[in-house]
This record gives structure tokens, sequence and C-alpha cells, in this order.
């Protein structure tokens, strides 16, 4: 059965949206009962009138566009109905055209954009809000798609490692001249698994952080992983509680067996006191007193050494007579160094002035280095002048103390252990703690301590501390590192 | 009689010291030597009846002297009493680690820092085969 005038003239009433039929001059010639009911009766009104309450053409008119063009348009309007309620409508036109050809009224259908609107500003809404959320969150948040270019990344994260987005993220975020070996999204494209992980990596300003990062797959419409969101938390602060409370425990473990030894010694003095006593022989007396004090000495060191690196106190910044601190410590070691015959000898440049530190513990500091040269001039048994040189001098933005000693010299293997809790200088009369205080002392003041060596001929330290105050802030990553290694 | 012969390996001075003057006490003769490579120039031309080594010392360790001792015709025979105060060798299995490592056996006895006289004299005893003589006058 075909559909009759009437069929279509019944569809044209019936259809749930507006139907109007305009003239050339914008008047309203037809409208279906839809129209009728929101617009009010209008035909022979002026459509702008009549949708809008204008008094004249709308700018961007889609009927005189259809007009003017000879085809359809689709826009949006807002319209307003008798009842003064405004209407979001997408507007159709289609021209309708005589037997010749030309265009005699257009017809314009509008569908309500209402509910459509709605859902448009919830939408808005809510992906304002998640895009705030994204940006605000104190973590560091990237997402990666499958070539690990960055699509995304939060301020936290652009602030820390740069402006990321179009870049590799191996790139940014590892500074990396190639992909890494262990793809920590891999697991989530291969299997859209969730995974973490813990890892280093070096911001910007080129601070060394620990961080948590969580890796989770992030799905399109068709359920494919199309790209990853990896969202990592700065650990840092706990790693390094973990350390010194690991490095406490490494500690006593590690000096554990120095003080045994140091203990056998002091038996052992205590035996030949105590059997030259018995046996009248007042050489082996007085050897074997010589023994306990010796050892006693060295107890007492590192029983010092130990309590002071357990408390690890807060720096004291002060201004430092450089010239006074260290004329006075090198007189303090005159005697002993030329009781085991090397020279000692200090050179400062007169210039030198004042240092902002803790001066106990820069005391300390160089005391410790001081020992350690006398100690390695002592051990070597070739017979050369033994000496150990101080020299301070200014070398902007550092002060810089040198000690140079020609003593028994370090291979590389003690020269990297050095400063590490491992290295135990037994056998000496070191605790193997003074040297990882000297370092820590040097780090805390914002300066740094190297070491150059020979074996056999001898060894160089250079302490620098800034001249202008800057304690450090870094974590100690040395430590940290050294420290966890051992889990 | 002739006393017997102990080698001592230690590098801690006063450590050396005391054992010298102990067991020297006790009828033994001793002679001492700072550290492994020392120790093994010593050896080229002096038997001792044992040897007391320590472990952690400059340069190579006292067990890896062990190995090469154990290893070695001339000296795989004589006793050898590792003295430590390191726990994880006073711990471990030093035993089955040195065989299944290295292929030979352990040290014969293992002391603990601070040393213990009598178990000293005991286990030196004991390894050159007699009975813990009085100390000589």
């Amino acid at each position: 059965m075909t559909a009759t005038p009437d069929n279509y003239r019944q569809y044209f009433e019936e259809m749930p949206c507006y139907l109007s039929v305009h003239d050339r001059d914008f008047h309203i010639i037809e409208a279906n009962r839809r129209f009728r009911e929101d617009f009010g009766q209008r035909v022979g009104d002026f459509c702008y009138r009549a949708y809008k309450g204008r008094e004249e053409v709308c700018p961007e008119c889609p009927v005189e566009k259809t007009f003017h063009e000879g085809c359809s348009q689709i826009s949006e309007q807002t319209l307003v109905t008798t009842s003064g309620e405004h209407l979001p409508v997408r507007v159709w036109t289609m021209p309708i055209l005589d037997e010749g050809g030309k265009i005699v009224a257009v017809m314009e259908m509008h569908t309500d954009l209402r509910r459509f609107k709605l859902l448009e500003a919830r939408l808005e809404q809510s992906q304002a809000r998640l895009a705030q959320l994204f940006e605000e969150v104190p973590c560091f948040i990237s997402v990666q798609g499958r070539n690990r270019i960055i699509q995304h990344a939060n301020r936290k994260f652009r602030e820390t490692f740069g402006e990321g987005v179009g870049d590799y993220c191996w790139r940014v975020y590892k500074h990396r001249d190639e992909p890494c070996l262990v793809c920590t999204p891999q697991p989530a494209f291969d299997k859209g698994v969730q995974t973490e992980h813990e890892e280093v990596v070096v911001s910007l300003a080129g601070r060394t952080m620990h961080v948590l990062c969580t890796t989770a797959p992030i799905r399109n419409a068709a359920g494919e992983v199309d790209a990853v969101i990896e969202m990592s938390t700065d650990i840092t602060p706990l790693r390094e509680l973990q350390s010194q409370l690991t490095s406490i425990g490494l500690l006593v473990g590690s000096i554990s067996h120095g003080i045994k030894s140091l203990l056998t010694g002091l038996d052992g003095g205590m035996y030949l006191v105590n059997s030259g006593f018995a046996k009248d022989r007042p050489e082996r007396v007085k050897q074997g007193w010589e023994m306990v004090q010796r050892n006693v000495e060295r107890i007492r060191s590192m029983v010092l050494d130990i309590l002071y690196y357990a408390k690890d106190r807060e720096l004291e910044v002060k201004p430092i007579e450089v010239v006074k601190l260290a004329s006075e410590l090198v007189e303090s070691m005159q005697k002993r160094a030329s009781d085991l015959d090397i020279a000692l000898s200090l050179e400062i440049e007169p210039e030198v002035g004042v240092l902002p530190g803790d001066a106990k513990a820069v005391r300390a500091m160089l005391a410790n280095i001081l020992e350690n040269s006398l100690d390695a001039c002592r051990t070597d048994t070739a017979k050369v002048p033994r000496r150990v040189d101080f020299k301070v001098r200014r070398s902007p933005p550092w002060l810089l103390f040198e000690i140079e000693d020609n003593g028994i010299g370090m291979d590389r293997e003690t020269r990297e252990k050095l400063f590490s809790l491992f290295f135990s200088s037994k056998g000496v009369s070191g605790t193997g703690l003074g040297l990882f205080i000297s370092k820590k002392i040097a780090d805390k003041h914002g300066g740094g301590i190297e070491v150059d060596s020979e074996p056999g001929r001898g060894s160089r330290f250079v302490v620098r501390l800034p001249l202008e105050a800057r304690p450090s802030t870094q974590p100690e990553q040395a430590q940290a590192q050294t420290a966890s290694r051992t889990n | 009689m002739a006393g017997k012969n102990v080698l001592i390996v230690e590098d801690d001075p006063d450590i050396v010291v005391y054992l010298t003057s102990f067991l020297e006490d006790h009828g033994y003769q001793a002679r001492s030597a700072g550290d492994a490579g020392k120790a093994l120039l010593v050896l080229d031309g002096f038997r001792p009846d044992a040897i007391l080594v320590d472990v952690l010392m400059p340069g190579r360790s006292g067990l890896d002297l062990l190995v090469t001792l154990r290893r070695d015709p001339r000296w795989q025979d004589i006793p050898l009493v590792v003295v430590t105060g390191m726990d994880q060798v006073l711990q471990d299995d030093c035993q089955s680690y040195l065989l299944s490592q290295h292929g030979v056996s352990g040290p014969d006895a293992v002391l603990g820092k601070p040393i213990d006289p009598t178990a000293l004299l005991a286990v030196v005893g004991k390894l050159v085969g007699r009975q813990a003589p009085t100390a000589a006058g």
C-alpha cells in the first residue's frame, strides 16, 4: 500500500518534534501539533517572532541560508516557548521545491536538546573535576600510549620532570637515550595487569628521589589496553628513616668484630701485666700496661664514635675562625705524631678568614682524617721519612682542607669503600667509623670529601666546605643505597 | 723435649704479642706473620705443628689462606685453628661451605674472640697431640 497525501499529513502533524514550513519572507505557512502546543497558533506570523520572540531576522538564519544556498542546513538554536521557557534545539532545514526545481519554501525540523544539554553539562563538570583531581594530586602522574609517548602529565610531574607531554616517557622520566630495558608499563599493555615497583629517579633540579610507582592499564571503548597511567609517590623520607635504622643495625654488626678484637687486645695486656707480676718480670708488666692503655683508648674512641653516630645531631652553624681551629687541632696531634716519628705540618693561607659551620663537628671531621693519615704512615714499615701535610686554602665557593700523607696508601677497592660502613680498618687504631662520620659531617655542611691514593705512595684527602652557609638538605643517597643493598 | 711450634697469622700486633707470650709461657714456641702473604713466606722454611689463623686481615682473608694451605701437599696436614670475631664464621657451617665451594676441608677448630685462654690451650694441645702442660716457670 503506498502512502497517500493524507498519510503524509498525519505524519507531519504527529512527528514528536517541531515542524514548520517557512516562505521566503519568513512567514510560517504551516506548523504541526507539537509546535502549536508550545508556541501557539502562529501560521502567518514571522518565524523569528514565533520561535524566539524577536522583532527581526535572526543572525545566521537557517531558513535564509537554505534559500540562499539551496541545501539543508543543520544548526543549534535556542527557542523561547509561550511560557517563556528557553529550549535548546537542533534544527534541520529542508528546501521544498516546485515542479521547476525552484525553492518555494523551507521546512524546519527542531529536536529537543534539553536532555542532551544537561548530560553535556554534567559531563563537562565531571571532566573538569577529574582534570582538577589529576592536576592537583600530590603524586607524579603520567599517561603513556603504547608508543611510550606521554599523553598527559599532571602538575607535580611537569614541575618535577619537565613538560613531558609528547615526548618519550623513558627520556622525560628516566633521562635515557633509548627505551628502558625493563619497561614497567609492559605488563599492563601485555596482560592488562596493575603492577607496583620502587625505583630511584632524578628531578630536573638534580634531586634524587626514591619513588613507589603504580602502573595501571587504561582501556578504550573496545576494552583494549591502549594506554597506561603511572602514579609515583615520593618515599624518600621513609627510605631515609629506614636506612638510618638499618645503618645503626649494620653499624652494630660491622663493628662487633672490631670490638671483639679490641677486647682481645685488652685481655692480652692484662695477661702480660698479671703474668709479669707473677714471674717478676717488670719489662713484661710495662709492655702489658701499654697494651691495656692502648686498647682502652681504642675502645673509648669506638664507643664515642658509636654514640656520636647514633645521635645524629643537628649542626650548630656559627662563624668558625679557621686559623685558630686548624692550629689548635694540629698542635693537639703533634705529640702523637712525633712519638710515631711522623712530621706533621700545617700550611694556612692567612686570608682564609671565617667559615660558617659547626666548629665541634668540623674539628672532629678533620681529626678523623688526620688520625687516619697518621695511621697510614705508622703501618708502612718502609724506611722513608714519614710526613703528613695539612694545608688550608680558599678556592671560592669553597674552603679547602687538604691532608696529604706518604704512608701506606690504598688500593682502589679500599678507596671506594673508605667512607662506607663496610670499611673496617681493622688492625690499626681506627674504629672504622671515623671516616664515615667525617663524610657525614662534610655532607651536612653542604660540602664533600674526595680522596686520591696510590698503594705504596700515600693518600691525599681534600675536604671542601662552602664559604657561604648552605647545609645540605639532600638525602644521603650513598648511605641509603649502600644500606639498602644489604637487605 | 723440644716444644711444639705454633704459627700465628694475625694482623693486630697486640693480639700477636698476647698469643705469643701466652703460648710460650705454656711451653710452646711461637712465630707470627701479619698477613696471608707473609705467612706463606714464613712457611717456606718453617713447619709448625699447628697454625692459628685470623679471618679479617688486610689483603687475603684467613679463609683464603686456609684454602691455599689445604690444597698444598706440603701443608695440608698441619692442624689449623681459625680465630675470629666474625659471627658469620662462627655460626655458619664453615665446613660444608669450604667443601662445596672450594673442595677443601674446613679448619680443625674455630675459636671466637675474645679468646678464652683455657679453650685455646685445650684445642691446641689436642691438635698437636699432647695434654696441655703446666705453665713453664
